[in-house]
């Protein structure tokens, strides 16, 4: 029996279908993360397997029983932020636990504890309100730690935290999963969906592609990725770029452009001249290996930070 | 049990931790109180000075039962859907009428907490009331029936306005148009005779005239609110829009598309 398993869910909100026939198993202990630009339906999917919306059609099970008979086995950490900002961190997870039905006593000696996990120990009597947004963000991962909990769903968790902050976030979710424990990642980005057992990519409703990431970027992102930033981003430098990449596909980045190539390091220094021959600065050129990104935009042709808007 | 006490719990924090709610709910009300009661009693005999003040800190104390009721309560409940607070919720296993009887008696007990201290302050500053122990004992049963209303009403703004500006300036322009319409800041003879008729049904009033009466004499009410048809009236009126805006908040609100 599969921790989660989907089929062929459909979901419309008025005319536009949101999703569209998506199918995925989640066995236990597996680490998940479904990617897909703003917009793409993951939200929605996520939302359907933690029994807050329902589906138009299709089968959703959280080992084996409809999500709404099996929420003491969910742990759902929505993209928005939910703690109370007026509460501390100590009053918003004893609330949590007592929602769980554990006594008070039960609730602080768990909460105790499950504060320790998210390494939150030391601020626990502050407001929330006093919180980084990391810290609040582990705050909220810590309701779906309590005793019982097997599939947690975090939707976008690492949304606004800092890069270094993002690494701490997934450091302590390597370190409270255990082999019984779930968990579903909603993400936009490839670099967190990297660290994932198993990922999904999620596009206008549809699944396009699953598998280990080693397995999705062998199989679709065989080209090396270059990325160039040059003084001034125009259509200028997209022409020369264009004509330097793989049916002349060119991703936008947030500092410059991708290009994609089977030989890469050989047009590294074409790509230069050619730019400064058009009056176009290059400050940075490198040549990377292939990401998740990359293997969504070779199969959609859409950037991911873009798809969705 | 345990969940009631936790919506509870976390309701009455964040409405005594939150500075704007204790200032309209609290403050504003006595702040009218003091300017109420030397401003409107200048003319008056000063014998009946003291029973003019208690009929304005009622009046208050009602308005305060009204703010707590009609904008904390839908402001507690925006702005917990406004964050994924809701979402999360809905994804555990609780159920809504938990949820709802623990915010509700939160809403009471700072409705409590604003009445006590309305009453205390008008009391300090000269009200006197009338009214035996029985009739101190009805009135307080009528103050029941205000924040069973007061509730009621914020319950259905909670279901239909989803965003926390909303639902505050939605409670609190229905609490203020409501009070001034049905004669709970201005005399109930001087009201045109359609809006006479609203002060009778409309559960808030027609529960303050009966709370003025028994508490300040028959004199400045300007109808008896204590018939029993009226005193049914109040009863069921009060009682349908509690039970209408539970029905439609465990309906329509616990819910996402």
């Amino acid at each position: 029996m599969y921790a989660v398993h989907v089929e062929n869910i459909v979901k419309t909100y008025g005319d536009r279908r949101v999703l569209d026939g998506v199918s995925l198993d989640v066995p236990e202990g597996q680490f998940y993360a479904m990617m897909g630009p703003n917009g793409s339906g993951k939200t929605t999917l996520a939302s359907i397997i933690a029994a807050v919306r329902t589906a138009d059609s299709g089968n959703v099970e959280v080992y084996g029983q409809k999500p709404a008979q099996a929420k003491e086995l969910i742990g759902y950490v929505p993209q928005e932020n939910f703690s109370s900002p007026k509460l501390t961190g100590r009053e918003n997870l004893v609330y949590f636990a007592n929602l769980l039905g554990y006594s008070r006593n039960q609730a602080d000696k768990l909460v105790v504890e499950m504060l320790q996990r998210v390494g939150l120990a030391e601020e626990s009597d502050k407001r929330v309100s006093k919180f980084s947004g990391g810290m609040r963000k582990r705050l909220e991962v810590a309701t779906v730690l309590f005793p019982g909990i097997k599939v947690l769903i975090l939707d976008e968790p690492t949304t606004g935290l800092d890069p270094s902050a993002r690494r701490a976030f997934f450091g302590m979710v390597q370190e409270i999963m255990d082999k019984k424990t779930s968990v579903i990642l909603i993400t936009h980005i490839g670099s967190d969906a990297e660290l994932a057992a198993r990922v999904g990519l999620i596009d206008s409703g549809k699944m396009i592609a699953e598998g280990t990431p080693d397995e999705l970027k062998k199989k679709h992102a065989v080209e090396d990725a270059i990325t160039v930033e040059t003084v001034a981003k125009n259509d200028g430098v997209l022409s020369v770029l264009k004509g330097y990449s793989i049916n002349e596909r060119v991703a936008d980045s947030a500092t410059g452009y991708k290009i994609y190539s089977k030989n890469g390091d050989k047009i590294l220094a074409d790509v230069v001249r050619s730019l400064d021959k058009a009056g176009h600065r290059v400050m940075r050129i490198e040549m990377a290996k292939p990401t998740l990104e990359d293997v969504f935009f070779k199969l959609t042709e859409k950037n991911l930070q873009e798809a969705g808007i | 049990m345990i969940q009631i006490s936790a919506a509870f719990t976390k309701t009455i924090r964040e409405l005594l931790r939150e500075r704007s709610a204790l200032f309209w709910t609290i403050a504003w009300p006595i702040i009218w109180v003091v300017i109420g009661s030397f401003s409107f009693t200048g003319s008056a005999p000063a014998e009946v000075v003291p029973y003019i003040k208690g009929a304005i800190t009622v009046s208050m104390m009602v308005f305060a039962l009204m703010i707590a009721g009609m904008a904390n309560l839908p402001a507690s409940i925006a702005g917990d859907r406004a964050t994924g607070l809701l979402a999360k919720l809905i994804s555990m296993p609780i159920k809504p009428y938990k949820d709802f009887t623990g915010r509700i008696l939160a809403v009471v007990m700072l409705s409590i907490l604003a009445a006590a201290l309305v009453v205390i302050i008008g009391f300090t500053i000269g009200a006197r009331f009338t009214g035996n122990g029985i009739e101190i004992l009805s009135a307080i049963g009528f103050v029941l029936l205000v924040i069973c209303a007061a509730t009621g009403v914020g319950l259905i703004i909670s279901t239909f306005i989803k965003h926390l500006q909303g639902a505050i300036m939605t409670g609190v322009g229905i609490a203020v148009v409501t009070s001034a319409i049905s004669g709970l800041f201005a005399p109930y003879e001087v009201l045109p005779a359609a809006l006479q008729v609203f002060s009778r049904i409309y559960p808030i009033s027609a529960a303050h005239s009966a709370i003025v009466y028994l508490v300040a004499g028959p004199g400045v009410v300007g109808y008896n609110p204590l018939t029993y048809g009226q005193i049914i009236l109040t009863i069921s009126a009060s009682v349908i829009v509690l039970v209408a805006g539970i029905v439609l908040y465990s309906r329509l609100s616990w819910k996402l598309e």
